[in-house]
Parts: structure tokens; sequence; C-alpha cells
């Protein structure tokens, strides 16, 4: 290292800029200058950047281009995840996971021949096109880069490079040009609040440090940072050291300091090395040390080492922890201000707030005051994590919507599942819910909602987060480093801690939730430090948005997102609502034993031909064979077995002689109806299944098409209930051929409602009731049930969800030439599932999104046309997806003769239940308890579409099961559903054995050609060599050591 | 002056004062479980949370300073539920052993849940980690029962700047002990036990040695001699009712003798010889330095005591207390030739009465008994010390404490309210004023003034009273000064001399003393320390609570007790005169080097 001239005066320091300038590495300095950046922040470090580096100073060596090539080492650029990053200018091209080992072929291919290496090159997320600049990334585009501008970018290891970027000029002007006063003012003027979490005016801070009289005060640096995630002070240390230095400086000087303290945690080793090389070479120039500048001020810094305890970020015990005691909080009053380190008073700021004061002084509070919001103001940096695609380090403007930051910035969620909440603030804060992605990222705001903007810690969860576990997770933590002081921390964070583990194991009880609110709110009120005070809020954040979860665990002993392992068997069996032992029956099919896989599946699902076909496998989604390549394709699984299912073999059914005397009456044989009837039937009753329409089947018959659910199968599925003792009546209306009065009259002691939610919603624009206008069941219900139905010409549907797919491509095989599927927002937020808007473009169905209809175009009483308005995506609304808003003018018509609604089913409750008080929920659902299916009437249960609204046939199966088993409950005293035990299945598994091989199995498909005009059935059964290795591709998470497998009881 | 109100009542009180001393102002009371009155306020336990209008969440009265125009509410639903939880919390981390608990009925943590109106505990879970440390001879430590209000922590490195106790862990796993959970034996403890005499709960306790005074009492081949340290009289009435500071010498001796003691001394008694062996081995030291014969400088090395060596240097510094030569042994060894090589009087008794008067009522001294009572924790282990075997055996067979006497006169079904006054038995209970005030800080340092002056210049010391009234208060170190005139031909060298003299208590007020010394910051020529604040009458052994109110109401008796003596110096005993001519010889003779000399060890800080 060379020994560098120490700075006397502005005019030296301008000098040694302006030489710097000339000299320095500072990326893009200049346009004719060749650099690659490597990054060597912490992330990219741990992924191999080091040995990157290594190779680029070996390779451009080896052509001689070390003169004509600047190599720098820079700090953290924040694509974190996507690292070793390397950026190369002057075009600025962005490289991402660079391996030593492509680092010649950048060499030769860009920097020699100037052609980009575009398989490093970052491609669009959605339209997969390459984005080379680095300017041009998504995840860049919408940050503002104050705090870390430096970052990145310089050479954190010389002083040059930071001075070439207007380093020191802050300190300069302030000692020259402004008053001790006039330095607070600015700050305050900037409306710069602490980014350590407190979010306190740091203005004022200072204001207080300032008048509070002392002959030694002190500044203080908090670089502890601890909360689990977030690294934006190391970064800022690691990558721009001399920001935190000029700005400490600067303190001092307003509030009339001479030694600075950095309190750094251990943990952070290259951040302390960095720091320390930078503090050395600051003194070295004389921005540290006697009479700085020549000015007469003297201010030095030394670096205090954290022994790592999470407290230690609390800014008491930060002081006593430097005073060289056990790093405990003391009581406030008296404030640092007053009397901080060793009693003297003391300023502290975090080093993310330092690193906005010398950019504030430079360009002026009302530069910086321009960004933010009315009350918060500036840029704040946030690490992303979890599930979210550029997970890393951030800064945005404060106030950016909370959904811009997810999926802008942070690309959204990846591997198709759904955001379910955002925790922010590290392990004290709180987490938002996907009713409030539209939340402006501000200090006030935030904690409205329960959470804290806190260091900037912010994790991303999708639908496998379980709320309750992720409480545990994060009070478990506050627990931990809970310093032990005082009795609410020490012992109630315990006791919260204790009721979420028992209720993660299933052991939880009623008033659980209570008493973790109450305990959660005491120790927020009565706890000594901000640790202990905000210990509980994760745990109240969660319960006030995810209440529901807790319920699960508490009363159904069942947790919904298959993360709390003493609840769940297996992920699949988890997330399937009817409980089928997915890894049961996958793993007898993988052994060529069909009939025992399909009693096996039997035992939950009695409609196992109609899953196979039609269920929209949440079980697939959970499926962990994902974390190695793709989940089993479990519902082609099940189709084989099905298609194999020659004996239909009879389920277990237990007679009883006193339940087959019980008179219990099935209104409605659909999934949800057949299946109490099953259930029931197995446990000897023998119901009476009453059907308005004259054939068995419900919306199966009714609605679904035919080439996605032969009728054959079903058929046989409804005999085979039929022959367990159950009796269905077709033609029966509710209402008009019998009522739940006349039903009860004849000695009925239990009726449950299968009715389904059969009233379609009409459009709601003008002439939505014009002839040719329909809505989309009673379309499919003509076209499934009426031979000779012919659809238009020129169909419109308009709707986004599996109704509306099943209408276009219906209309396409009932003859419409075009049929054209009208919907408001994108296609990624249309509910139908993937694959069937797949089939229906193949099939030539025309999606037109963004798009909402204003008027049904009537001439001479007949449609003509749907007039759409052009749409786009707002604000973020409750559902967690971006509202659709019109583009003012941008009008169009779509010709058509039919125009087919399918936006919405309701109850069509008039006139069913007489004078009994059956209630119904706001959106003309029947209410009924969700595990148990009783409705306000006491011996009237309910259950599929018909409280849920239109959802799937496996939850219609689940709720005639847990109806069954409650009216059999309700009318014996006991629980008898003998079919709810876990038995172990006897399959051979060597746990030891490496996962088989072989890549998921594509569906088999009959050709697009060979389907219009047809109904028979899209998907084609696999052959059994394929059927049995997809089913060997199951990694058997329902297998355990030991034997106990009865985890499940729900 | 501030005005704040306090429940909607005015309450003017000075600046810098808390809202918990201005509650109790105006007559409001907080409970309150870590805060102990001038020792410790550090806001833990939040059992006296408050309301205090416009502040976010609710605030510990015992750190929060008043402000003007403050509103306090100290009992709302709020603060009442705070504090109910944080109890109920604390108590669902306890051991609950209270039946049995040494502190049943005397536990202020009991009676916090009984004040707080708690019935049942809602929080219940896992307890933290418990273990019991029996190590010393003098202390027990619970670590079950202990609830973190680190006082014991607060007076051991505060007030006794020993420092042997530390909050180690963090969270739940918390315990409160010696570094690196050691055993307290192997550490620095000086067992002074004022951790157990503030510790509110069961937690830390003298060792209980009572079962082994029963089982001699029972043995008809013991004879069974009971010796009373003078603070206890002071102080033993506070655990059958009595007000502190009232004088229960005649009951004490009665109660004594119902228990079956078969002779009723007092330790005074040595006090009395103390003040002869020690106030000679001063003006030998003085005749050492002033005559040229010494240097007056700490010497060097290690074995001090040895009378073959002659005088030691000054200033000489007294050795009654042993928990201060424990604390010398590990932290000031340059410091031990300073020390008296007196022993103390409870040892002076033993070795006394396993010999002098074993011999007198014929008794072999292994059937002679000797249990001590002590204001003090300490002395169970000076009674253990290797050394402390004049009579070829344990000297001092049992130390009981104030708190172990009293357990055993209420096991015995004793009334002890209602007892008659008795007399000590003879020759061993005779003492005299000056013995007396051994109890309190200064007390040593008066009675040795009073019997060296009037050695010196055949006059009696020229104070009010016989009372030294500057080194009498609670202040931390007190100092004074005595100018020698027409002395005596044998103590001319002694002539216009001016003995300046210091006394300390509290070890953290030692050690300052022991540090000013060391540098020359001062100079002495006779130093007292007492480790506990107050003196004995504060000792780790006594009732509890012990607050500065209750040390003066005892220090005042205990004058009282003196001045109500016909003979009020030591060397007017006319039983120790007796002693010395039928076995002792004289002061500082060979023989009382033998018996009622010792020495100290350096010993290890780690």
């Amino acid at each position: 290292m060379t020994t560098r001239k120490r700075i006397e005066s502005v005019e030296e320091l301008v000098a040694f800029r302006d030489a710097a300038r000339g000299s320095a590495s500072t990326a893009g300095a200049s346009p004719d200058r060749r650099q690659v950046l490597v990054c060597t922040g912490g992330g990219c470090i741990a992924s191999g950047s080091l040995e990157v580096a290594a190779s680029f100073r070996r390779a451009l060596a080896a052509r001689g281009l070390e003169g004509g090539v600047q190599l720098l080492e820079t700090g953290c650029l924040g694509p974190c995840a996507r690292g070793p990053v390397v950026v190369v200018y002057p075009d600025g091209t962005f490289y991402q996971q660079v391996k030593p080992s492509d680092v010649d072929e950048i060499v030769d291919s860009h920097l020699v021949r100037g052609a980009i290496v575009s398989r490093l090159v970052n491609r669009h997320s959605a339209t997969g096109e390459l984005v080379p600049q680095i300017r041009d990334l998504e995840f860049f585009r919408k940050q503002v880069k104050i705090v870390l501008r430096n970052c990145g970018v310089i050479d954190p290891l010389k002083i040059e490079d930071y001075v070439a970027r207007d380093g020191y000029a802050a300190l300069a002007k302030a000692l020259t040009r402004m008053t001790p006063e006039q330095v607070v003012e600015e700050v305050k003027a900037s409306g710069l609040r602490g980014r350590g979490g407190g979010g306190f005016p740091t203005g004022l801070k200072w204001a207080f440090a300032r008048k509070t009289p002392g002959e030694v005060k002190y500044v203080l640096c908090n670089a502890d940072e601890g909360d689990p995630g977030a690294f934006m002070d190391r970064s800022v240390l690691e990558g721009d050291p001399h920001s935190v230095i000029e700005a400490m400086a600067i303190a001092g000087y307003a509030i009339g300091a001479h030694q600075g303290f950095v309190y750094v945690r251990a943990e952070y080793p290259l951040a302390i090395e960095r720091l320390g090389i930078a503090i050395a070479q600051a003194r070295e120039c004389g921005f540290l040390g006697q009479n700085i500048l020549g000015t007469g001020f003297d201010f030095d810094l030394e670096i205090r080492k954290g022994s790592g305890a999470f407290v230690c970020g609390e800014e008491t015990a930060l002081m006593t922890s430097i005073e060289g005691n056990r790093g405990e909080p003391r009581p406030r009053p008296p404030f640092p201000a007053v009397k901080g380190l060793w009693g003297r008073p003391s300023l502290l700021n975090n080093v993310e707030t330092y690193a906005n004061i010398a950019p504030i002084l430079l360009n002026g509070a009302a530069w910086y005051a321009s960004y933010g919001t009315e009350r918060s103001k500036g840029t704040k940096v946030f690490a992303l994590a979890g599930a979210v695609r550029n997970t890393g380090l951030v800064e945005i403007p404060i106030g950016m919507p909370l959904g811009e930051l997810i999926y802008e910035v942070g690309g959204g969620i990846p591997g198709n599942k759904t955001f379910k909440a955002a925790q922010m603030g590290g392990p004290s804060g709180g987490c938002i819910p996907v009713e409030h992605l539209g939340v402006p990222v501000d200090y006030e705001s935030l904690i409205e909602l329960g959470a804290i903007i806190g260091s900037g810690g912010l994790i991303v969860m999708d639908d496998d987060a379980c709320m309750v576990d992720v409480a545990r997770f994060f009070l478990e933590f506050c627990q931990d480093e809970s310093c032990g002081k005082c009795a609410p921390c020490r012992i109630g964070t315990k006791r919260m801690l204790e009721i979420l583990e028992r209720i993660c194991e299933g052991r939880g009880e009623e008033g659980d939730v209570e008493r973790l609110i109450a305990l959660g709110n005491t120790i927020k009120d009565t706890a000594l430090c901000g640790l202990g005070q905000t210990a509980p809020n994760p745990v109240l954040s969660t319960i006030r948005y995810f209440r529901h979860e807790y319920d699960a665990h508490i009363r159904d002993k069942r947790c919904p997102a298959g993360a709390c392992s003493a609840l769940v068997r297996a992920p699949c069996q988890n997330a399937c609502p009817a409980g089928v032992d997915v890894p049961g029956f996958v793993s007898l099919v993988a052994e060529g034993r069909y009939a025992e896989a399909m009693r096996w599946h039997r035992e939950r699902n009695p409609f196992a031909s109609i899953c196979a076909r039609v269920c929209f496998h949440p079980c697939e989604s959970k499926c962990r064979r994902v974390t190695l390549d793709s989940p089993v394709a479990i519902r082609g699984v099940k189709r084989f077995m099905v298609d194999r299912d020659v004996a239909m073999e009879l389920p277990e059914v237990r007679p009883d002689p006193a339940n087959a005397a019980r008179q219990v009456a099935i209104v409605g044989a659909g999934p949800a109806g057949l299946s109490a009837a099953y259930f029931l039937a197995r446990l000897g009753y023998r119901p009476t299944v009453y059907e308005a329409e004259e054939k068995a089947g419900g919306m199966l018959v009714q609605t679904i098409p035919a080439y996605r659910l032969p009728r054959d199968r079903l058929a046989q599925e409804i005999a085979l209930i039929e022959s367990m003792g159950v009796t269905i009546r077709t033609g029966m209306r509710l209402g008009r051929d019998f009522t739940l009065k006349t039903l009860r009259d004849a000695g009925c002691q239990a009726v449950f409602l299968g009715i389904g939610a059969q009233k379609g919603s009409r459009l709601g624009v003008p002439h939505d009731d014009a002839p040719g206008v329909t809505e989309a069941l009673s379309f499919l219900r003509s076209a499934n049930l009426s031979e000779g139905f012919a659809a238009g010409r020129n169909v419109v549907v308009v709707g986004g969800g599996n109704a509306a797919i099943d209408a276009a491509r219906t209309a396409l095989r009932r003859g419409a030439e075009r049929v054209t599927i009208v919907y408001r927002r994108r296609r990624s937020e249309m509910p139908a599932w993937e694959e069937e808007i797949d089939e229906a473009l193949h099939e030539g169905v025309v999606l037109e999104t963004l798009a909402a209809p204003v008027e049904v175009q009537v001439a001479d009483g007949r449609v003509t046309g749907l007039v759409c308005q052009r749409m786009e995506l707002g604000s973020y609304d409750r559902s967690g997806r971006r509202r659709p808003v019109p583009i003012k003018g941008e009008i169009f018509t779509i010709p058509a003769d039919q125009v087919i609604a399918a936006i919405g089913q309701s109850v069509d409750a008039a006139g069913l239940f007489g004078d009994l008080p059956v209630e119904l929920d706001r959106d003309g659902r029947v209410q009924a308890d969700p595990r148990t299916g009783r409705t306000s009437v006491e011996w009237i249960y309910a259950g599929g579409d018909a409280t849920l609204g239109p959802s799937s046939v496996v939850e219609a199966i689940a709720a005639g099961e847990r109806a069954a088993a409650a009216i059999d409950e309700a009318l014996t005293g006991a629980d008898h559903a003998f079919w709810r035990r876990n038995v172990p299945v006897d399959t051979a598994f060597d746990p030891d054995a490496d996962p088989s091989p072989l890549p998921r199995a594509p569906a088999w498909l009959r050709p697009v050609e060979e389907r219009k005009g047809s109904f028979a059935e899209v998907e084609l059964g696999w052959s059994e060599e394929v059927a049995r290795g997809e089913a060997r591709r199951c990694l058997r998470c329902d297998w355990r050591e030991t034997c106990n497998q009865e985890v499940q009881r729900w | 002056m501030v005005n704040l109100t306090i429940n909607g009542i005015p309450v003017q009180v000075p600046e810098g004062t808390t809202v918990l001393q201005a509650a109790r102002h105006a007559s409001i009371r907080i409970p309150t479980l870590c805060y102990l009155e001038n020792v410790q306020a550090i806001g833990a336990c939040r059992v006296c949370m408050v309301e205090i209008e416009g502040a976010r969440t609710l605030v510990p009265s015992c750190v929060a300073p008043v402000a003007e125009g403050m509103k306090v509410r100290t009992n709302t639903e709020r603060v009442r539920n705070a504090r109910r939880t944080v109890m109920e919390l604390l108590m669902s981390d306890h051991a609950g052993d209270c039946k049995t608990c040494e502190r049943n009925d005397d536990c202020e943590f009991q009676a916090l849940a009984r004040d707080l109106g708690i019935r049942q505990v809602s929080w219940e879970g896992a307890k933290s980690p418990a273990r019991l440390d029996a190590s010393t001879p003098a202390l027990v430590r619970d670590t079950g029962k202990c609830v973190l209000c680190r006082r014991c922590v607060t007076v051991c490195h505060g007030v006794q700047d020993v420092g042997a106790l530390f909050p180690q862990a963090r969270g739940f796993q918390t315990v409160v002990g010696p570094a690196f959970g050691r055993d307290l034996a192997t550490v620095t403890c000086v067992q002074c036990g004022q951790c157990a005499s503030v510790c509110p709960v069961g937690a830390i306790s003298e060792r209980d040695d009572t079962d082994k005074v029963w089982a001699a009492l029972e043995d008809p081949t013991k004879f069974v001699v009971v010796q009373t340290a003078p603070a206890i009289r002071a102080a033993l009435g506070e655990e059958f009712g009595f007000e502190p500071g009232t004088l229960v010498t005649g009951k004490m001796t009665a109660a004594l003798r119902r228990l079956g003691f078969d002779a009723v001394f007092d330790t005074n008694f040595t006090a009395d010889l103390t003040i002869l062996e020690e106030g000679t081995e001063l003006l030998h030291r003085l005749k050492a330095a002033l005559a040229g014969n010494g240097t007056g400088t700490p010497a060097d090395g290690e074995g001090h005591g040895e009378p073959a060596h002659g005088p030691g240097p000054l200033p000489l510094a007294t050795s009654c207390c042993p928990a201060w030569i424990k604390n010398c042994e590990h932290f000031h060894p340059d410091f031990l030739p300073h020390l008296s090589t007196c022993k103390s009087p409870q040892q002076m008794f033993g070795a006394a009465a396993k010999t002098y008067y074993s011999r007198r009522i014929a008794k072999h001294p292994s059937d002679v008994f000797v249990v001590s009572v002590m204001p003090c924790t300490a002395k169970k282990f000076e009674a253990a010390r290797p050394e402390m075997e004049a009579s070829w055996q344990r000297d001092v067979d049992v130390v009981l404490t104030t708190r172990e006497l009293a357990r055993m006169i209420q096991a015995a079904g004793i009334d002890f309210v209602n007892l008659p006054d008795e007399a000590m038995d003879q020759p061993m209970g005779m003492s005299t004023g000056a013995a007396d005030i051994f109890a309190n800080t200064g007390g040593v340092m008066e009675a040795a003034l009073r019997t060296a002056y009037e050695i010196v210049t055949g006059r009696p010391l020229p104070f009010d009273g016989l009372r030294v009234a500057p080194i009498e208060s609670l202040e931390g170190i007190k100092e004074a000064a005595l100018t020698f005139r027409g002395v005596l031909p044998e103590w001319n060298f002694l002539e216009g001399v001016t003995a300046r003299v210091a006394v300390a208590h509290g070890l953290a007020n030692a050690n300052r003393l022991v540090d000013r010394i060391r540098k020359g910051e001062a100079s002495y020529h006779f130093i007292e320390v007492m480790s506990c604040p107050g003196g004995c009458i504060g000792g780790g052994g006594q009732p509890r609570p012990t607050t500065d109110a209750v040390r003066k109401a005892r220090i005042e008796a205990i004058y009282r007790e003196d001045q109500s003596k016909a003979m009020r110096k030591s060397h007017e005993n006319p039983q120790v005169r007796a002693a010395y001519e039928a076995f002792f010889q004289a002061p500082n003779s060979e023989l009382s080097h033998r018996f009622l000399h010792t020495r100290y060890f350096g010993r290890d800080r780690v």
C-alpha cells in the first residue's frame, strides 16, 4: 500500500478528488475505460466470487489485458441469489452465477471480441427475453440507491474511489461552511428517521445530543445487525465503509464529540476488516484524528466487537456492552443523549442511517425529502428473502406498495406458489397478509397493520408456510436471545413459545389463542426493552390475519400448510381435502397391487375415477419431490389405477341394525351428497338421496364436459354406492316434490344438503338478458344433458375460472367456429387450472385478457357482439392481485352471437327451506360449521358448493365425509369414523436407497385434431410401465422409523 | 420541587425522586420485588409497573424519575393485570415447594403473591435449570427457587466488591451464580452472606446446621457450651415479633438454657480478651514503628502473623471479621501482614472453651461441644478453617446464625416472648460494654481505643461517655484522630503522637480504604473493617429484612447495652484477668499466641 498524503485543507481535498477521478477504478467512470467488476459482498463470496475474481486476474494476465481492462472487487450489488455476479463496463453487461470456468469465455468473447455471453445473462421473468444491461434489469429499475450509492460501484479498500465519488466532501462542507447547528437543522429538515428499527427522527436525536451539556460526548454506530436475514449494514460496511466514517465525523462535529465507536458484531469479520482498513486510510488522509482538514476539529473512531447477542442491538445494551459489561438493556430514561456511554451524552445511530448523512449534506435536505412519503422520507434498504425470485438487497423509496416491492423489484413468487404473507421487520416484526399487498411501505402504515419496517428484513412466504410455525420460529429466536433480565421477556416469551410448540404438535387446547393474545399484550406492555416489547409481534400479527390456521391446528389437529411435522404424515395426504393416503395407494401401484391400491383409495374417497380426471390435485402442489425435480404425477397414477379397476370391490361396510333404522335423507346426488351417503352406508345407515334431475351425479354429469369425465365411469361408481344400501330417488326437487319439513315429519333424523350452487351470476351490463346471453352453468347443463344442443357460431365467454374454460371448450365441440374468453386481468391471474387453459388454447380458444365487458351489443333483439373495455392493472386489491382499471377510451367490440357469463355462482335458495331458519352467508351460501357441516338448524347439515360456492369435487367429497361422521356422532353420541385411522401401508421402502431418477411422466393427450366436435376423453391413460415408474418416484414422506403412524385424527 | 399527581392525589417531591418513592411519600404502596432501597433499582422484575399518562407502555416506578405535571395511576385494571401476569410468570418458573421452604412465611415472594391476590397460576411450563450448590460450609444456593431479582448480584458486586455472583446464560436459561457455572466454594466468595440477607426467597440461605446441635444436645457424653455474639441480642427478638432494636439478652439466655445447653456463655467475654490481645499488638506495632524498629509499611512474603518475626507493619487492621480476612486473602495478599494476628472472638472462645474452660471443669476437650450463635454466615467458614484447632480438634463445633437459633427456639416450643430474663453462666459469660459494641461498625475500634488510651495514659478515653462519635455512623469510611498526651513513662514514645484510625464497613468501602493506604493517599495506625454494612448487627445471618432503619435500631440497642453496663472497658473484665492468671499468662504471651492468635494465607482469585 502506498502511503497517502495527509489532506490539510479543502483545497487539497478537491485536488485529491480530481486526481482520484483520473485514476480511480470507479465503475463506469469513463465510457472508454473497460472494467470488470466482481462483487465481493458476503453473499457472492459465499458462492465463490473470490475464485471468479482470481480467474479473471489470471485470464486477463494470460491475454496481456491487465493494462487495458481494470478488474475491480466491489461491495454488494444486491441480487445475492444470482451470485457470483460480474458487471462488465463500459456497456454495463450483467452476468450472473458466474463460475470460474466461465471466465475464459467472458474474456475471450466479451472483452476480446465484443460479443456478450448470453447464457450468463439474465432473462425477463415473463417474456424470457435477454436483458443484458444492468440498468434494464427489473431488479434495479425501481430502486433508488442513496445508502447503497457506492456499493458494488467502488473498491471499498481504496479511499481514492470513495473520494472520487465526492467522498468526504460533505464533511468538508460541514466543517468549513456550516455551523454545528446548521448541520443538525439540515438533518432535521431531511426528515431522515432512524433506520435501525425505531424510526425516531434522526435530526431530533442529534439536536438532543447537541443540547445536552458535556465536555465529553460520544458518537456511536450500531452495526450489531442481528435480524435474521438482514444484511444491509454489513453490505455498507463491506462495500462502502467510508460513508459511515464520514457521517460519524460529521455527527461528532454536530453534537460536539471527538470520539466515536462502531459496535460491530464479531460475526462480520469481513466488515470489521474493511472498516478497519478504511479507518486507517481515513486517519492517514487526515479525515480522522487531530485538526481535520485544517479546521481544528478533532475526531477519531474505534471499532468495538460485539460477541453476537441480539439484544446488544438495543441501544442501552449496546452501550453496556461497550463498557465491558454483560450486554443487557437498562431502563430509559435516562436516554443516551443525556446519559449514555460511561454516563456521557451519546449519539447512537445505525449504519444505514449514517450512510444517508453525506448525501443529505451534499444535495440538501429538500432533495432527500423529495423521496418517500409525507412522514417517512428518503429510501429504505430491504433484505428480500424467502419465497421471492430476486432475493437480495434492494433500496427503494419509502412508500412503494408492498406488492410492487415483492412482484416487481422482487420478481414475484417462484414455483407457481401463491403469496401468503410478508414477514417484515425482523423477528419482532409482523406478518402482512395478501389482502394488504397494496400497503405503502412506510413506518406508520406498517405499524397500523401490526408490522414494522424494523431494520428492513422482508421474508416472503408462500402457501407452504404454516403461520403458526412461522410465529413459533420467530418467537423461539427472541426467546433464545432474551437477555433474561426482565421477567415478562424471560418467562413470558417462554410460556408463549411453549403454547405454540404445543399447538404445532397437535396438543393445542381451546383458549390457547386467547392465552397467547393476553400474554402477548401484557409482555408488550411490561417488558424492559424493545426486544421484549416486540417479541410477541409475530404471534399477535399471525393470529390477527391467520386465526383460521391456529384454529385448524387446535381444533382439527391439522396443519393446512403441511409444515408441522407432528400433524403431517405426508404433505400430499395433508393437502388432500379428503385425506387420501396418497403414498399408500401410489406405492401399491408401484408394486403392481392395483386392487389393493383402489381399496386403499376408497377408504377416504369413493370417487377415484372422477378424481383421477378432474381433481385439481392439491397433493401434487405439495409434493416434496419438487425439491429434487418435479412433483409425482399423482393424478396420472390414479388415472392408471382406476383404469385397472375392473372388480369395483366394495369397501368395508359395518352393518348396524340400529343405524339402519335411523332415517337420514340427503338432498342432491352430487359428489358431496353421494359421498355423505357412501360414508353413512359404511356405518350401516341406509340413507335416501333425493336428486332433482333425472340423473344422479350433480355437477359431475351436468356441467363437467364428458371430454374430461366419461359418464360410464361415473355411473359405475354411483352404482357401487347404491349397492352399499343407498337409495337414490331422482326427479325429486326440494321445495317442489318434497320439503325439509315433510322429511322431518316422516321421521327423518338428519338431512344433508348437497344442493350445489346452481345460480349463475349475470354480467351486470346493459342487455345482459338479451336472447343469446346465457350463463355458463345452464349452457353446460344443456350441452351435457341434451343431445343435439348447438352452441352459437361466434361465442364469447366472460370469466377466468374453470367454468369459463369448460364452456369455451364445450362450445367448440358443439359447433362454435370461434370462441373467445374475455378476462379482465392477465392470464397469470386466471383462477382456472393452468393445463386446462393450455388445452383450450391448443384447441383454438382465443384469450382476450385485460378486457371487461361494458355492454352486450344487440341488433334485432339478438346478440351481435360484446362491447369491451381495455383494462390495465392498478393497485393491489384485497385479494392480493392488482386491480384491473379501465384505460380511458379504449373500447372495442368482439362480434358474437352468443355470450356466456362464467363469473360466479350462488345457491338458489328461494323456496328451499320453507320457514326453517337455515342461515345463509353474505354470498348467499348455506352457513355451516366447516368441521361438521352442521347448519343453524340442528338436524340439517350441508356441504360442497352449497356452502363453499363453486369449488372442487374433492372438497365436496371431503365435506360429505365430514358431515357423515358428524351426523353419526350426533345420532349415536360417539365417533365411529373408522376409516380415519391411518394404517401404515405394507409396501416395501428402503429409506437408504437413492430416489428413483425418473423424470415426471407427462400426461398422454388425444391429438388436438381429433378433439374438435368430439366429447371423447382428451386425456389418455398411461401404459403400465410408465405408471409404475411414475409411482416409484414417490419419496414416501409417510414412512416412519417407528410404527406409530396414527398422527392424523380429523 | 416537582409536582405530580398519583391516583389523582397531588404530590410534591424533590427533583430526582422516583415515582416509587413519591408514591410512598403519598402513602400509596406499590409492590416491588427486585427493588432494594439504597442498593438496587434496576427495573428488572416489572412488578412495580404503573401507568403514566402519555407513556406508550407501563413504566417501572422504581426507576422512573418524577416529572412536572406527571399523572401516575397505580391501581388500574391494566396495572393490576400486568402485575399479576408478571407475578404469575415468575411463580410458574419458581420451585414452589413453599410448605417445606426455609422461607415459608418469611418470604417476600409469597407475601407479594398474597398482596396481589393471586389464587392460581395461569401459566405453566418448563422450569429453568435448577441446581443446588452446597459446596461451602456457610451458604446453600438453590437456583430452582431463584427469581432472578439480582439483589444478590448487586450486593455482591456493588456493596461487597466481591463479584462472585453473576447472571449467566441468556433468556429462560439465565441463572445467577459463580462464573462458568462453578461452585461457590471454588470462587472468591467470602461467604459474608449478604446475598442471603437480601434474597427475597429461599434461593440463597445459610447452611442449616441445627440438626448437629440437636444431636449434641441429645448426646449425654457431650458437655454442650454455647456462645452468643454481641449482635444476636439486638436482633433475635425480631424473629419473635419484637421491634428492631429490642434487646433480648435475658430472654435469649433463658431460651438457650431451655434448649438444653450446659453452659450459656458470651462471645463478649472473648471480645474483651481480643481487645487486650489486639490492643497490645497495636501498641507493640506502634512502638516498633515509632521507636524505629519497624517501617510501618507492608512487609513482604507469606505466612504472616509469625510472632517470631516481630511486630507487623502499620496500620494494624482488625481481624474479627472472617469475610474480611478471606477478602484480604483473595484480593489483597500483600496486605495480610497488616492484619492483626488475633483470632476472632468466636475462635478465641472456642480455643478458650476447649482448653482453659475444659480444664477448669475437668473435662476432656473432646467431651466439650462448642456451639456459636453468630449474626454471620462466614463464621461457619471460619470455624471450619483447618488452623482453628488450638485444642487439637475443632475449637468451635457448630456455628448457628441468629435465624437458625430462632428456628430451634420455635421448634422446641419455647414461648420466647414470655420468657423471664436470665443471666449468663460464669466465667465466660462475663463481659464489658466494650465487648458489646463489637457488634457495630466502629465498635471494635472504639473498644480498642478505650483500653489502649487508658493503658497508655492511665486515664479514660477523653470523649463523652467513651463514645467515639465520628466512627459510629453509617458512613462507609470513617476516620478519627486521637492525640496521646500525658502518657505513662513506659509509653513515652507515644507522647504527642496523634493516632489516626479509620473504620470501614462493607467490603467495597474496605477495598477502597486498602487501595488508599496502598497508594499512600492515606496513612493510619489502626483500621477496623467489618464486611457487612453496619457491622455484625447487619450480618448475613441476621433476621430479614436488614434495612438501614433496622441497622440503626440495632446499633442504638447495642449502645444502650454498652451504656447499661457497669464495666465498659475490656481491661476491666475480672474474668478475663482471671483467665490470664489461670491460663493465658499475659496478652501476646507465648501461650496466648499459641491459643489465641492465628495466621493467614494468600488465596487464588479464580
